[in-house]
């Protein structure tokens, strides 16, 4: 090439990067972190439902950002809640982070939520569980999904509405046993379940807290066998919900139907138990991709969106949660017309979308606290291998039916 | 009765469990007198290797152990030497490098695995096995018999044959095996290499049994330990019912008081057989190690 | 101990004793005021007066393991426990009686010491390994106990402090606020520790550790020496403990008994820092938590558990290359540099 073509190239190229970076004009990018346990135990879902940001963040970015600006997701990895204080300082004064998404353990978001606060930064959790994140009445706070008061309650009325009529019994005639891991996640939805179902005149036989780290699980299952209960009820992760269904299968205890509650969905539990063990069990879990587009508009477009970009199937459905949680956000900061912090939850507070706006299923209200009240989990079964949506009836796809319960 | 039954077979089964992750450990802490802060890594290492071993080589696990073994014998030998070894004089300095050692294994294999939990395929932890009318769990019956016949085999390894002499000499006193021609330095990688093989053989007895995360480890260790220290240093047979017995307390614990507090009460239960007995259950002590003193 | 070490606390020992007590504290205090630099240059900035808030914390805390773990030579594994109690204690008297927590850090204290004194007057007939698992026991059984008694600590829920910030509420805004109240507590620390070091109990402390029965038989009374030791450490990582809870105001069991995080790493940090010396637990704090957090921040949300191997990788390094810890290596690099221009 002469020199003139070279650098009539160069100039082209050049025009060609200004003509791309004023396409998204001379705006700083919106910074966003995503205070998440990226390793210890819990990594595999900070990176999880981090995916899920990335991709909403993508489409938005894809229609131009967000007032006009480029979306650009941050990662902070916290484990704990001192952590938690370190990241939110690093990024909110070094890396230039307006607003925090977050996080997959309760106890970090509670403190790097407050540390935002001295920042006067939005803290929007899309994830974490526990109840007094929200009665703690902070400023900053937003929880866009469900909490651990929803999974109780989803719960508890997919045993009235779903597993006592399959088993020809009433909730009032229906014996229950609430199993839970010890920690702060765990017990404090076991509470709250049997609250509710004392509240709607059931009866819970027992009720058996363990650690989830326990290498040996017989004691809870002997137990329960002993309560002989209808209905078995477990909430905890996904090495005790596996060990705990392995000494059941090895004990011999065969409640009528099983039930877990937030994890026990993924294919990590099926690889542990196999799909003829697993049929039937029901998990009240996050939404998943496999929802009527009535129900969940764009969960299909979803689950094609990470096949592509991830090269695999989703591996924990919190990431479609995440990903609505995000979407939620965007339209915020939109309404808003800045991330203020006042201004973004004012306009938070005015949000108002019916259920089914969200590929998740959800709606978007607030209440007082700034908790979302429509947002659900759902429960769904294990179905010759495959996870599938059974309730809420509308997010079931029109030819799934309840299989093996009364377990055989 | 039935139930009580049930418990104890469980109790025992669970302590062959522990066992079988203490026996290792024993010669180790015996010979080398560290607290090896990595064992329980080295036994996750040979669960994936397992894993590995069954799921893209096809092998049985039962089989993979005769591959997995030996590996972690030779990666056992590689850890003292470079490791341990240089910091012979510094106890302290070695616990500290075995815990740099924990948390570099764990989080390589977070990093290689994402976190994702795996487990063996194919149905050897779903079969069942008829004893005393009971149905007991297949894979923890193959890991009490095997951990008894390694008790077994260690005791004569230990009592028979000049290896194992020596290794017995240098738990005892390690300044007079060296003057009557222990080469100690020798004894100690010897004695390394075998606590991880031991440790490779549990990794690939129990990756049938659990979920496989990069943090099984240490749902291990502690109990490891404790068990080592109940049993009494140095002691095949005590490490084997050290184990035995806090499967047993752990598992009658849990039935009868709660799920919630056996963890606790078995470790104030090891914490107290220790103050009435530091020597543990039949421990042969080196004299300079452990204080029989009375309380003045 | 090795020959090396042993000589090393002679020699310092011997010489710290000729000083008078104020050229001592002064000569201390003028180290002190060196390790208070960064916090002079950083102030202003959020994110490094946090890490320098934790960091002497956890200087401190250290220092105060390192009575008994570096001088007394026992190395406990269990002072999450005492570290647990005052943070609980502070932040019980601070919400339920509202209580200030610049006095409620002592009453934590004394029920930190007490319930050490408890729990090492059986532990000490221990020695070596032995003790130290025993400890290790303790702190597990103290997790499973927390997590279980919901009146007391708030179960698996923890304690929440909310914030009203304030300077008796041991609440404030700014960072450095905290940095300089955790600087003043190290400092009172290490210059607690550089006294006891050249009294008559650091003396027997450093008897108890190099032989326990030759000092025995040399008159010392071994268990009352270990306990007095172990009354101090405890009673100093218990008014850390309550600094703490109204720092991060988020305490739950996994927070304050996860050994790596908290019962280790003031072994850790002594030992890499140099154990059994009075500046080493700081030297080894402002080493540690800021190229921790640095990792984390860097590396942290790449690869999974990145930061850590790296981290695995810089203590086994440490282990085997700063044997005697930085400080150790250090005065031993001077002595031979003086030993050479002797000769």
């Amino acid at each position: 090439m002469t020199r003139n073509g070279i650098s009539r190239l160069a100039i082209a190229a050049f025009a060609v990067a200004a003509s791309a970076s004023l396409a998204w004009g001379q705006a700083e990018p919106l910074r966003i972190g995503a205070i998440n346990p990226y390793s210890g135990p819990l990594a595999l879902y900070g990176d999880e439902v981090s995916r899920g940001y990335q991709l909403a963040i993508d489409e938005a970015n894809a229609k131009g950002g967000v007032l006009g600006r480029k979306i650009e997701l941050l990662r902070g990895d916290a484990s704990s809640p001192p952590q938690g204080i370190a990241t939110v300082e690093k990024m909110a004064s070094q890396d230039k982070v307006e607003v925090f998404v977050g996080t997959y353990i309760s106890a970090v978001s509670n403190a790097a939520s407050d540390s935002a606060l001295r920042y006067s930064k939005v803290y929007w959790d899309t994830n974490a569980l526990a109840g007094d994140l929200t009665e703690r009445g902070l400023p900053n706070f937003v929880r866009s999904g469900p909490y651990a008061d929803s999974f109780a309650e989803v719960s508890v009325a997919a045993a009235k509405d779903v597993l006592a009529p399959a088993l020809n019994k009433d909730i009032k005639t229906l014996t229950i046993w609430i199993e839970h891991e010890d920690s702060i996640f765990g017990t404090s939805i076991a509470e709250l379940q049997k609250k509710l179902i004392e509240k709607l005149g059931g009866k819970v036989v027992g009720m058996g807290a363990h650690n989830f780290r326990a290498i040996d699980l017989t004691d809870s299952i002997l137990r329960a066998k002993a309560a002989a209960p209808d209905l078995w009820m477990e909430t905890g992760y996904v090495p005790d919900g596996s060990l705990l269904l392995r000494t059941m299968r090895d004990q011999g205890f065969k409640p009528p139907a099983v039930m877990m509650v937030a994890t026990g969905d993924t294919f990590e539990t099926l690889d542990a138990l196999g799909k003829e063990y697993l049929e039937g069990i029901a998990v009240v879990g996050y939404p998943r991709p496999d929802q009527t587009e009535a129900y969940g508009p764009g969960a299909a477009a979803y689950l094609a969106a990470y096949k592509e970009k991830y090269n695999r199937d989703p591996i924990a459905p919190q990431s479609m949660t995440a990903y609505a949680g995000m979407q939620m956000l965007l339209e915020a900061i939109k309404a808003a017309g800045s991330t203020n912090m006042d201004e973004l939850r004012a306009a938070a507070a005015k949000m108002d979308k019916p259920l089914k706006s969200y590929a998740t299923g959800f709606g978007v209200k607030f209440d007082p606290k700034f908790q979302n009240t429509r947002a659900f989990p759902t429960l769904v079964q294990w179905q010759s291998g495959k996870v599938v949506t059974v309730y809420p009836k509308d997010a079931a796809q029109p030819d799934v039916k309840l299989v093996n319960v009364p377990r055989k | 009765m039935e139930t009580f039954l049930n418990i104890l077979i469980s109790g025992i089964l669970l302590g062959g469990i522990y066992s079988l992750v203490s026996i290792g450990l024993n010669l180790i802490f015996g010979v080398v007198r560290i607290i090896n802060f990595a064992q329980g890594e080295f036994v996750m290492l040979a669960m994936y290797a397992t894993y590995f071993c069954t799921t893209y080589l096809g092998i049985n696990p039962y089989l993979a152990l005769f591959v997995v073994a030996p590996l972690m014998f030779v990666f056992g030998l590689a850890v003292q030497r470079t490791v341990l070894q240089p910091l012979q004089n510094e106890p302290m300095m070695q616990i500290f490098a075995t815990f740099g050692l924990l948390i570099l294994f764990e989080n390589s294999m977070l990093a290689l695995t994402r976190g994702e939990a795996r487990s063996l395929s194919g149905s050897y932890s779903s079969v069942l096995i008829d004893v005393f009318g009971l149905k007991v769990s297949g894979v923890r019956l193959v890991v009490f018999i095997v951990v008894s016949g390694i008790a077994l085999a260690l005791m004569l390894f230990l009592q028979r044959t000049m290896p194992g002499k020596a290794i017995r000499a240098v738990i005892q006193d390690r300044q007079a095996a060296r003057l009557m021609g222990v080469n100690v330095e020798r004894t100690y990688l010897l004695t390394f290499g075998l606590g991880s093989a031991l440790a490779g053989v549990a990794g690939a007895l129990l990756a049938p049994i659990y979920t496989l995360s990069p943090y099984i480890g240490g749902n291990f260790i502690l109990a490891a330990f404790a068990v080592v220290v109940l049993g009494g240093l140095g002691s095949v047979p005590g490490a084997y019912l050290g184990g035995l017995i806090v499967g047993l307390i752990e598992s009658f614990s849990g039935y009868y008081v709660d799920p919630a507090l056996k963890q606790a009460i078995w470790f104030i239960v090891f914490v107290a057989a220790l103050i009435i007995r530091p020597s543990g259950l039949m421990g042969q002590v080196g004299a300079e190690e452990v204080g029989l003193r009375e309380q003045t | 101990m090795t020959t090396s070490t042993l000589a090393l606390a002679g020699t310092t020992a011997a010489r710290s004793q000729s000083m008078s007590l104020a050229t001592l504290v002064g000569r201390y205090a003028g180290l002190l005021l060196l390790a208070c630099v960064p916090l002079g240059l950083t102030w202003n900035d959020p994110y490094w007066a946090n890490i320098l808030a934790y960091a002497y914390l956890f200087a401190a805390l250290a220092c105060a393991w390192n009575i008994i773990g570096g001088f007394g030579g026992q190395f406990s594994l269990g002072h999450g426990v005492f570290f647990a109690i005052g943070a609980y204690s502070v932040a019980r008297l601070y919400l339920d009686l509202g209580m200030t927590p610049w006095l409620a850090v002592f009453p934590a204290a004394a029920l930190a010491t007490l319930v050490a004194l408890l729990i090492s007057w059986p532990t000490f007939r221990l020695r070596g390994p032995f003790f130290a698992i025993a400890t290790m026991a303790i702190n597990e059984a103290c997790f499973a106990l927390a997590n279980y008694t919901d009146h007391l600590t708030g179960g698996p829920r923890g304690i929440l402090i909310p914030f009203r910030a304030g300077f008796w509420n041991m609440i404030f805004v700014e960072r450095w606020k905290y940095a300089l109240l955790t600087f003043g507590f190290m400092s009172i620390v290490v210059l607690i520790t550089a006294v006891l070091r050249r009294s008559r109990l650091g003396h027997y402390l450093l008897a108890v550790r190099e032989d326990e029965d030759s000092a025995r038989s040399a008159g010392v009374d071994v268990l009352r020496v270990k306990l007095l030791g172990m009354a101090l450490s405890a009673a100093l990582t218990g008014i850390g403990g309550g600094i703490f809870a109204m720092y991060v105001r988020v305490l739950d069991p996994p927070t304050l008994f996860a050994l790596p995080d908290i019962g280790v790493k003031f072994a850790l940090i002594s030992l890499i820092g140099g154990i059994g010396t009075i500046m080493g637990p700081v030297v080894g704090a402002l080493l540690i938590v800021p190229v921790e957090n640095f990792l984390r921040g860097t590396l942290g949300g790449a690869i999974p558990g990145g930061h850590l191997i790296v981290l695995g990788i810089i203590l086994v390094c440490a282990a085997l290359f700063l044997k005697r810890g930085i400080v150790g290596e250090f005065t031993g690099a001077v002595r031979r540099i003086r030993n050479r221009k002797r000769s």
